[in-house]
């Protein structure tokens, strides 16, 4: 254990992966606080540069670019009410509410300062809960994978915020596309359509960086540039945090126990964890008719819950390679370049890797308040360079980067055809998270499900027959049937209304 | 490019029943009872109850409550009442600018290319071209250094090759 801790020391300290935690926190610091720029697009830019990087400093970008592009969200949300990342959607208005009331310092240093208590305490869920599970899931057997996939991809339908049929239907148009390919237990290759680009399958990385950034560029083209920021003199940051932290004891336990749930759930992430933290905030405060003018209580819950996320997110995606949001998303494909393959045995056989992570997360999260106090008041300069000049290099940065990622065009065409895609899905309502979720997942449900069905004999019988199996299959069913009984009960209420009236 | 409902569900009922010809024209794996066939028909199915129940109208009154939600919360930027057919090209322009450089890009080489694209996503986003011009000249050359140098990326040369 103590050597296995050394050996992880060494791993965090050396020089190359100092430099790439300082360098990829302060991208995630900007990227994040400019307006339509989310965190998940700020990690998929950075999967081409983790190629070159060694395993450690690849997956330390990953994790401190993300943690602090969730939290500089909040900069540009509680100074110009305009969300920077969607994390952060759910509490602007509180933290803008500060703002016109003459205290931006309040709201920023409760962000900084509970995001960062928040990702450490996330951190220390990952540490406590991966380990245990990771030895339960070493009896896993090719049943019980399946139905954790299944599983994973209809939480990721059941929690987003959008239609659930909508939802569904994107997560199997994911499927789909992962079907493209010789990637599948026969080795035939399908869809291919004589081509040999698409002999190989869709690659997830460019399809990531289409659906994640060329999107949200060409959603950008048409936006007006956001209103130029005043620049301000802040007071001291941090001054009274001490005492919040003191006063609010229970919003910062709920926050963090939700953010960590939230995240653990595979597909939902830092922005759903907002946004149910900040209402349970509301619905259980003393005071609820103080929400929105300006009140601690549901910026220090929210915040602590969307950081808490990043960290509990990676216990299903280190585990079972089922990614707990979409950065994990991204995260995995980078693990498995990096030989790191996401599975049980991890914690066995690479367990220095494991607490290198962990050290990794807490470094960050102890970063996060220097850095982000310097962001904060570096914002009005940063935050006035114009849109035109800085979507254009995203553009560049998609195609180069996807082309650096296996040196073919053809990954370009990927980017240009997903950033399609992902537009259209977007503007009518096809959450584009479910469809990552079923590209990236695809391969091993169907994996699993045929080396399942050939085991038992093409009998579906063992599919629930084993004890955890058959809970899991339970799950899977519920999770299935909950949009129907949802349309049902709205129908018959529709119904019940029209008879009363 | 926002579609009615109707016209995304028949869609995907479309692409469902397409997955499941596809499938089923797979050929089966010999001595085996499941093959490649399986997956894509399964897939397929439930694209078509998908399809057809989002035609229908299941669930968009929870879609509604979302979007309302979120405008509740936060300034989203409106967007700009432009004339649509200029706003379609506008959007489509990043995708086309790099299929047209997967067309040309081997022949006329990275910077160059690169600089069309920098200025024209700068012109179409409303930049000047005080601000666009040395953007285009200026980033092409420094993504060049640092993919081709740092990265060792094999990005073409075409007509102007850099000294590194």
């Amino acid at each position: 254990m103590t050597a296995t801790l050394i050996e992880a020391f060494r791993l965090v300290l050396a020089p190359d992966v100092l430099l790439a935690i300082l360098l990829s926190s302060i991208y995630g610091l900007m990227v994040g606080s400019l307006p339509g720029l989310s965190a998940t697009m700020a990690t998929a830019l950075l999967v081409p540069v983790t190629f070159y990087l060694s395993p450690i400093a690849a997956v330390a970008t990953i994790i401190s670019a993300s943690a602090m592009a969730i939290f500089s969200g909040d900069i540009p949300g509680a100074l110009l009410r305009i969300p920077g990342t969607p994390a952060s959607a759910a509490y602007t208005d509180e933290a803008y509410a500060y703002t016109r009331k003459g205290e931006p310092e309040i709201a920023l240093g409760i962000c900084v300062w509970f995001s960062a208590i928040g990702g450490i305490i996330g951190t220390l869920s990952l540490m406590i809960l991966a380990p245990p599970l990771a030895e339960m899931a070493l009896n896993f057997s090719t049943f019980e994978y399946f139905w954790l996939a299944c599983l994973g991809l209809m939480c990721a339908t059941m929690v987003a915020r959008s239609n659930p049929v909508k939802a569904i239907a994107s997560m199997l148009l994911g499927l789909l596309v992962s079907c493209i390919g010789i990637e599948n237990p026969a080795g035939t290759p399908r869809f291919t359509f004589g081509s040999t680009d698409l002999l190989g399958g869709i690659e997830v990385i460019p399809a990531l960086v289409g659906v994640f950034a060329l999107s949200e560029v060409m959603r950008g083209m048409t936006q007006p540039e956001p209103p130029k920021l005043p620049p301000r003199r802040f007071g001291s940051i941090l001054k009274g945090m001490w005492t919040l932290t003191k006063q609010y004891p229970w919003p910062q336990v709920r926050g963090n126990i939700v953010g960590i749930i939230i995240g653990v759930l595979p597909g939902a992430g830092a922005d759903m964890a907002a946004w149910v933290s900040y209402s349970m905030s509301k619905r259980f405060s003393k005071t609820p008719e103080k929400f929105g003018t300006g009140h601690p209580e549901g910026l220090i819950e929210a915040g602590a819950s969307n950081n808490a996320s990043l960290a509990s997110g990676w216990v299903p995606s280190l585990l079972f390679g089922i990614p707990g949001d979409t950065i994990t998303a991204i995260a995995i494909g980078v693990l498995y370049m990096k030989g790191l393959n996401p599975g049980p045995s991890l914690f066995t056989e690479k367990a220095s890797s494991m607490y290198a992570l962990y050290i990794i997360f807490i470094l960050a999260n102890f970063l996060m308040i220097p850095l982000g106090i310097i962001m904060i008041r570096l914002a009005s300069k940063l935050l006035s360079a114009p849109r035109s000049a800085i979507m254009p290099v995203i553009v560049l940065l998609c195609g180069v980067g996807s082309f650096a990622t296996g040196n073919n065009s053809f990954l370009i065409v990927t980017v240009a055809v997903f950033g399609l895609i992902g537009f259209v899905m977007e503007r009518n309502g096809y959450p584009v998270a479910a469809m990552v979720l079923g590209i990236v997942m695809g391969t091993m449900v169907e994996q699993s499900f045929i080396t399942s069905l050939i085991k038992s004999d093409g009998s579906l019988w063992p599919f629930f027959s084993r004890p955890v199996a058959s809970i899991l299959a339970a799950l899977t069913i519920a999770a299935v049937l909950w949009p129907v009984a949802y349309w049902a009960w709205g129908k018959a209420r529709t119904v019940g209304a029209a008879r009363s009236a | 490019m926002f579609l009615p409902d109707k016209v995304t569900g028949l869609f995907l009922v479309g692409l469902g029943a397409a997955s499941m010809y596809g499938g089923s024209l797979l050929p089966p794996v010999p001595g085996q009872q499941v093959g490649p066939n399986v997956f894509p028909m399964v897939v397929g199915g439930g694209l078509i109850l998908c399809g057809a129940l989002i035609s229908l109208g299941v669930g968009s009154a929870l879609e509604k409550e979302a979007e309302a939600d979120l405008a509740a919360h936060s300034d989203q930027q409106e967007v700009k009442a432009g004339t649509p057919l200029v706003d379609a090209f506008k959007t489509l322009l990043p995708p086309l600018l790099l299929l047209t450089y997967v067309m040309i890009g081997d022949r006329l080489g990275f910077v160059v290319c690169a600089f069309g694209i920098v200025l024209s996503v700068s012109l179409a986003m409303g930049a000047r071209l005080k601000l666009a011009l040395p953007l285009a000249l200026i980033a092409p050359v420094i993504v060049h250094l640092i993919f081709l140098k740092l990265l060792r990326v094999p990005l073409p040369p075409g007509i102007l090759p850099m000294p590194w």
